[in-house]
């Protein structure tokens, strides 16, 4: 057993580092889509176009107006000196339009009700509700600097936002992001090797050797959870230096996870390629498995938000385990009860498609 | 079970000296019988060709012999073995180069023997050792570092005949071990099958090229899952062509009309075109002489020697 899959460890190393494609695919993919993803996919909404009219002497609007662009959140839209503000949001000139009573605001104000319109686009829903929620804390914000009086509230909160005080999206997306990097290269390199080499018919001389059906699987998988692990210790340390993304909890608990979660991939890798022809199927159903998996694994969207169904789903998929894990050990320094469950689940699900794909692979190899 | 041994056709001495022994070999996928009653048996130290067109199951005999498939009905016994323990027993004493690559084009020659004795559990001084020897006997000379992809066609393959060596097997199957290979190097190959019988170990072969077929001390003819012919190849152009055999060459006259009378000729036994001549055999010198005299005088007539293509296309060509 041990000179046999020592072979097969430096023979399958020796061919994904030798080969460009592979190494790109390894090295320089994940640390690429970990900046793309990192940088892009922001639930923050920045740069929102605001529109502002009113009187050109009602100073306490423009005032107003001034904060809402030094809030960093709004920019000044481009507009023409006749514009409409319907027109101007239905042509997409801005995001939206704050327009100041006729009468001016102070006079409105002293009457006591201070009515002023914002017209929101709402066609991206996501975008408006951060407007709207921008522009309440920008208004009570001034309220509370002009007049000493905060908007009437009855019940004020204290917020203290844990793990991520500056609320950057970067922190809580690059786990999700690694997450998915470290299973799409698993599964697809899993899945392509044993594919080629079935097409190419080198897999006939590995099986006319006298080798039992574990070691051919062993041999054939061993080495890529290595790659794996060494593509998310590489992941890791991407997002530390490119996004100063932490890991608060302890590294043992790093690997442990990424352990137990490229045994689940490499599986389902290996049970994707028993079911496909040749390299392009195995590409296929590698993105077959990998993008309800990517949808359900709540990097993106919350799991809770998910219809029940969906919900049960999620639940199947390790992916969603290894973001949660990850997002508990890099952030909130891996609290041993959550891990444990999680990493539990994964190591259950890792059994469950180990068991599956060695039964499947045997059937392929008589 | 499966001390069945083959009642002996040959003495006892023969008898003890086979290392390949099948009977009734069958194996059915689906509906589809691929090898079907297939009995013959191998000595030790022999070369042993299968000869026939794409999908007469020459590959899917290889492969059973091997250990890597196992049989629907029948006996195998190699070296001694049968299937009973899965193929591994067999798998250990046979050497087998399949017709697809069995080297890794982007491994060196050094990695991929590596690999080979990995496969094999075989130490690495061993693996040296053993190494050596195969480049003595091969002439092998391209450094450990060549990668296989930059290695020309003839060389790749003694390459691979040396991987599928490494563990020093007693018998050797080469499924078409030549295809796309240059004509110098295919003679360079098959020189060095004949050196690997000559001490003592058997060669089982597949192959489309007839010259090559003419080089094994046995032929089996196979068609449609079954052995239609075997022997040497002496035997089976005896036994396919008792009479004698003419060459007919037209010298660019119409074949046509002299050609349908030569048909209907008595004791005709087979007539097939051979590029721009056609081979003609009868059952009798007499009725050949009487037939050929017929023909027009233009017509240029020789007596000749059936080759093994004549065998394959009367015994194999004809009747499909």
């Amino acid at each position: 057993m041990g000179i046999t899959l020592r072979a097969f460890i430096r023979k399958e190393l020796v061919q994904t580092l030798r080969d460009t494609r592979r190494r790109v695919l390894l090295f320089g993919a994940p640390v690429i889509q970990l900046t793309i993803f990192g940088l892009a996919l922001s639930t923050e909404i920045k740069n929102i176009r605001l529109a502002v009219f009113s009187r050109p002497d009602d100073a306490m609007f423009l005032r107003l107006a001034e904060r809402f662009y030094a809030s960093g959140w709004f920019v000044p839209a481009v507009r023409g000196p006749g514009d409409d503000p319907m027109e101007l949001i239905a042509s997409g000139g801005a995001d939206a339009a704050l327009i100041a009573p006729a009468e001016g605001l102070r006079r409105s104000a002293e009457r006591g009700s201070g009515k002023m319109q914002l017209l929101v686009d709402a066609s991206n829903a996501s975008k408006a509700r951060a407007v709207e929620a921008y522009s309440k804390s920008v208004i009570s914000e001034a309220a509370l600097r002009e007049y000493g009086t905060p908007l009437r509230t009855p019940v004020r909160f204290d917020v203290r936002v844990l793990y991520n005080p500056a609320m950057r999206s970067s922190l809580y997306l690059v786990p999700g992001v690694m997450g998915m990097l470290v299973c799409l290269i698993t599964i697809i390199l899993t899945a392509m090797s044993l594919a080629r080499e079935r097409e190419v018919g080198t897999f006939e001389t590995i099986v006319s050797a006298p080798l039992s059906d574990l070691e051919v699987l062993l041999g054939k998988t061993v080495p890529y959870v290595i790659l794996g692990l060494l593509d998310a210790a590489l992941v890791v340390g991407a997002g530390y230096m490119i996004f100063g993304v932490p890991v608060r909890g302890p590294l043992w608990q790093l690997a442990l996870a990424s352990m137990v979660f490229v045994v689940a991939t490499v599986a389902i890798g290996t049970f994707v390629s028993t079911v496909s022809r040749n390299q392009q199927q195995a590409m296929l159903g590698g993105f077959i498995f990998l993008f309800p998996a990517m949808l359900m694994s709540g990097i993106m969207y919350p799991v809770e938000n998910m219809p029940g169904a969906m919900i049960a789903a999620a639940y199947l998929d390790p992916l969603m385990y290894f973001v949660r894990l990850l997002r508990n050990i890099m952030l909130k320094g891996g609290a041993p009860g959550v891990f444990w469950t999680d990493v539990g689940a994964m190591a259950l699900m890792a059994l469950a498609s180990a068991g599956l794909a060695y039964r499947r692979f045997r059937r392929t190899l008589n | 079970m499966n001390d069945t041994v083959v009642p002996g056709r040959g003495d006892k001495g023969l008898l003890r000296n086979r290392v390949v022994e099948v009977e009734n070999l069958t194996i059915r996928f689906g509906d589809f019988t691929a090898v079907d009653g297939v009995s013959f048996s191998v000595r030790k130290g022999e070369i042993f060709g299968f000869l026939g067109a794409n999908g007469a199951g020459k590959t899917t005999t290889i492969r059973m012999l091997c250990g890597l498939l196992a049989p629907t009905s029948g006996v195998v016994r190699v070296g001694g073995l049968d299937f009973d323990d899965g193929g591994n027993g067999i798998k250990s004493i046979v050497g087998y180069m399949s017709q697809k690559f069995t080297l890794y084009d982007d491994l060196t020659v050094g990695e991929n023997l590596d690999f080979a004795a990995g496969l094999r559990k075989l130490p690495a001084a061993a693996a040296e050792k053993r190494r050596a020897e195969l480049f003595g006997m091969t002439g092998f000379d391209r450094p450990l570092t060549a990668k296989v992809s930059d290695l020309p066609g003839g060389i790749k393959q003694e390459l691979a005949l040396a991987a599928a060596m490494l563990h020093d097997p007693e018998i050797v199957f080469l499924d078409e071990p030549t295809s796309g290979v240059s004509p110098a190097a295919r003679a360079r190959f098959w020189g060095l099958i004949r050196r690997i019988t000559a001490v003592g170990k058997t060669v089982i072969v597949t192959t489309h090229y007839m010259d090559e077929a003419e080089q094994c001390g046995r032929i089996a003819l196979m068609r449609a899952g079954r052995i239609i012919a075997l022997g040497s190849p002496d035997e089976l152009k005896d036994s396919a062509f008792p009479g004698p055999m003419a060459e007919v060459d037209f010298q660019g006259s119409d074949p046509a009309a002299p050609i349908e009378r030569l048909r209907k000729a008595p004791g005709l036994l087979a007539l097939s075109p051979h590029g721009m001549r056609w081979h003609a055999a009868f059952s009798e010198g007499a009725l050949m002489d009487a037939a050929l005299s017929a023909l027009p005088v233009s017509v240029r007539v020789r007596k000749i020697k059936p080759s093994l293509e004549d065998v394959f296309i009367r015994l194999a060509g004809g009747a499909q």
